[in-house]
């Protein structure tokens, strides 16, 4: 049980600022997903919070104790790395039972531990086998009994997959899922794995630049971006942008691209330029009487996916991209003409990127 | 085809290099079973029958045993002294950046450039003054010197190889930094330790020329006692030195053979894919 609180967090390599001003509050039993691009940040604030990394500003607290110069031991967390760091001359046992040793338990109760952590990740048969020895699902496997063994406050994994191979992977986040149903304990998951966070988070932290760009449900996340960049990190295939000018036009929209801007949903402000970004699977073929929110082209690429298939095709000098159900694709060369429900639109400030819905605006 | 030709070149070339090594080994280990007579033969001799008498005529001899017994306490001592303060110096060095690091370990290797002979001379001079010259002392010490500089320096690596975040779960797992050091950093570059070790044994236990400047007579070590039986006389003993010199080279021998694992890994200094 522990709940996390960072207050103006920050982190410095010499006169590099990693990570500046960082503010969250994680809930006793929520899995938070640190996400974000390479070298934003995730690894360092994740190994701050474990104490393998000094935290240079702010306060950074477990259970409303102030941890900062607190050793990891005192702490009260576990970690799971992304290469398993398997203390390798140990059995699993050994490795399992490393830290209990380190807190004083008794022998016998160190062994019910031990024992009870292997059967729920299904590694009873493994105990005596050598760390090396093993594939590396098995040795996150014993990565993890390692961690939860100990019942710690809070668990923190960096990469905890990344390592595996596809099927594994599924396999390994499923049981994830499963391990933190059962045992509700707080969770810090950093990943680049946009699908990771979707199906793993309470509530995703997107990361950029060490600074926080978006928290919120997955849900949220994919359906409310709050900048162009969320918008096109998260959900595949990546979301459509077009440059679309409000110039001219009685109404706010763009005559070359016909795409409505409703201002009732957006905060144009006297913008004459905005970014507006729709889902590749949000377009859908047009009637020929639908005259709104067009965009054509001719198709230039198809990709087959199983159930859909990607089509591109060049529109106002933007290569989009559009789900379509793959019975129905049509082949290279064919002429397109796609259209989208007003809701599933997005804006962008074309500066900023920030978006400009109106908040109260956004859908439930 | 073209390929196939090289191969066998290659191996042909490499089953020569061997040969030139082996057979005066080989030709060594004969002679010191062999009596004077068949030795001197102008026709080598391959097949013979074979004595105990130079074998025995060497453990025998006073000089011998003083000196193996020298060698032993001396290569022991000084290994131990290097691997006890060279080890936790290389994971120091390996570890932990600090400003020093860098000419910690060009002073080490250094002390392995220079020629021997530079680091004797003052170092006679030293132990004549202290009083120590021709003791076992004086020789642990300045073996010291040597079993330190290579430990460190084939040690660096190995620590260097043990991935940070083994030491980091180990951390997180509530273990200080002497903990982690003793048990998980030592046992889990345990391979490459051992053959750094064994090869600074080696080093010392073939050392010649430091031990001849700083010996006399009690502190002779073994590769000292061998080279004086070529003086025993007019005629060289041949089957003596022989026997002495298959002595000599058992224990080295015997280490490679059993620790050559280990010495391979201790002198692979980049980290295996
Ligand atoms: N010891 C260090 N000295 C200087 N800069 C560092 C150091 N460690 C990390 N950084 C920088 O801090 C930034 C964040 O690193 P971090 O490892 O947290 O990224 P990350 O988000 O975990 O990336 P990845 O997904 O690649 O693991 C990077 O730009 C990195 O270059
Ligand atoms: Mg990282």
């Amino acid at each position: 049980m522990a709940e996390l609180s960072f207050r103006n967090i920050a982190k410095r390599y010499g006169d590099i600022d990693v990570v500046a001003d960082f503010n969250l509050r994680v809930e006793d039993r929520e899995f938070i997903v640190f996400l974000g691009p390479s070298g934003c940040g995730k690894s360092t604030i994740l190994r701050m919070i474990a104490g393998l990394e000094e935290i240079s500003g702010g306060e950074l607290a477990i259970n409303g104790k102030v941890v900062n110069d607190l050793a990891p031991r005192e702490r009260n967390v576990a970690m799971v790395f992304q290469n398993y760091a398997l203390y390798p001359h140990m059995s699993v046992y050994g490795n399992i039972a490393f830290g209990l040793k380190r807190m004083k338990i008794g022998r016998e109760e160190i062994d019910k531990r031990v024992r009870s952590a292997a059967k729920t990740l299904g590694l009873e048969g493994l105990l005596d086998r050598r760390s090396t020895a093993l594939s590396g699902g098995q040795q996150q496997r014993v990565a993890i009994a390692r961690a939860i063994v100990k019942t710690p406050g809070v668990f923190l994994f960096d990469e905890p997959l990344s390592n595996l191979d596809a099927k594994l992977r599924n396999h390994m986040r499923v049981e994830i899922a499963r391990l933190h149903q059962q045992l509700k304990t707080t969770t810090v998951y950093v990943t680049h794995d946009q699908l990771e966070a979707m199906t793993l988070a309470d509530r995703i932290v997107l990361l950029r630049n060490g600074a926080i760009e978006q928290v919120g449900s997955p849900r949220e996340i994919f359906e409310r971006p709050n900048s162009q960049f969320v918008a096109s990190f998260i959900g595949t295939p990546a979301m459509n942008f077009f440059e679309v000018d409000l110039a001219g036009a009685s109404a706010p929209c763009s005559k070359k691209a016909r795409l409505a801007i409703d201002p009732a949903r957006f905060d144009l402000d006297g913008r004459s330029k905005v970014v507006v970004g729709i889902r590749p699977a949000h377009l859908r073929p047009a009637r020929q009487d639908e005259t709104a929110n067009i965009i054509e082209g001719v198709v230039d690429l198809i990709e087959f996916l199983g159930n859909d298939a990607l089509i591109t095709f060049k529109y106002a000098g933007e290569e989009v991209g559009a789900l379509v159900p793959a019975q129905m694709s049509p082949r290279v060369g064919d002429q397109v003409r796609m259209t989208f429900s007003d809701d599933n639109l997005h804006a962008f400030d074309i500066e900023t990127g920030r978006s400009l819905a109106k908040r109260s605006q956004g859908r439930p | 085809m073209a390929r196939n030709v090289s191969k066998t070149i290659g191996r042909g070339v490499v089953a020569i290099a061997a040969l030139l090594v082996i057979i005066p080994l080989f030709w060594t280990l004969l002679s010191a079973f062999k009596n004077r007579v068949d030795i001197v033969t102008p026709t080598p001799m391959l097949f013979f029958t074979p004595t105990l008498d130079n074998v025995l005529y060497v453990l025998e001899r006073e000089s011998v045993r003083a000196g193996l017994i020298n060698s032993i306490i001396v290569s022991g001592c000084s290994v131990l002294i290097g691997a006890i303060f060279g080890l936790p110096c290389a994971y120091a060095v390996a570890r932990y950046p600090m400003r020093v690091a860098d000419d910690i370990q060009f002073f080490v290797l250094s002390l392995r450039f220079l020629p021997p002979v530079a680091i004797a001379i003052p170092l006679i001079v030293i132990w004549l003054d202290v009083g120590l010259y021709d003791s076992r002392i004086a020789l642990i010490v300045t073996y010291s010197l040597l079993t330190l500089s290579t430990t460190i320096w084939l040690a660096i690596p190995a620590f260097k190889r043990v991935p940070q975040e083994i030491e980091e779960a180990a951390f997180v797992d509530g273990y200080g930094p002497y903990a982690i050091f003793f048990l998980i950093a030592l046992p889990a570059a345990a391979k490459s330790l051992i053959g750094a070790i064994v090869f600074s044994f080696v080093l010392v236990w073939n050392e010649f020329l430091i031990a001849l400047m700083l010996t006399t007579s009690d502190a002779k070590t073994l590769p000292i006692v061998a080279s004086e039986m070529t003086q025993l006389g007019r005629d060289v003993p041949w089957g003596i030195l022989n026997a002495s010199v298959i002595l000599l080279s058992l224990p080295p021998l015997l280490f490679l053979g059993v620790l050559s694992s280990f010495l391979s890994s201790a002198l692979k200094t980049r980290k295996q894919g």
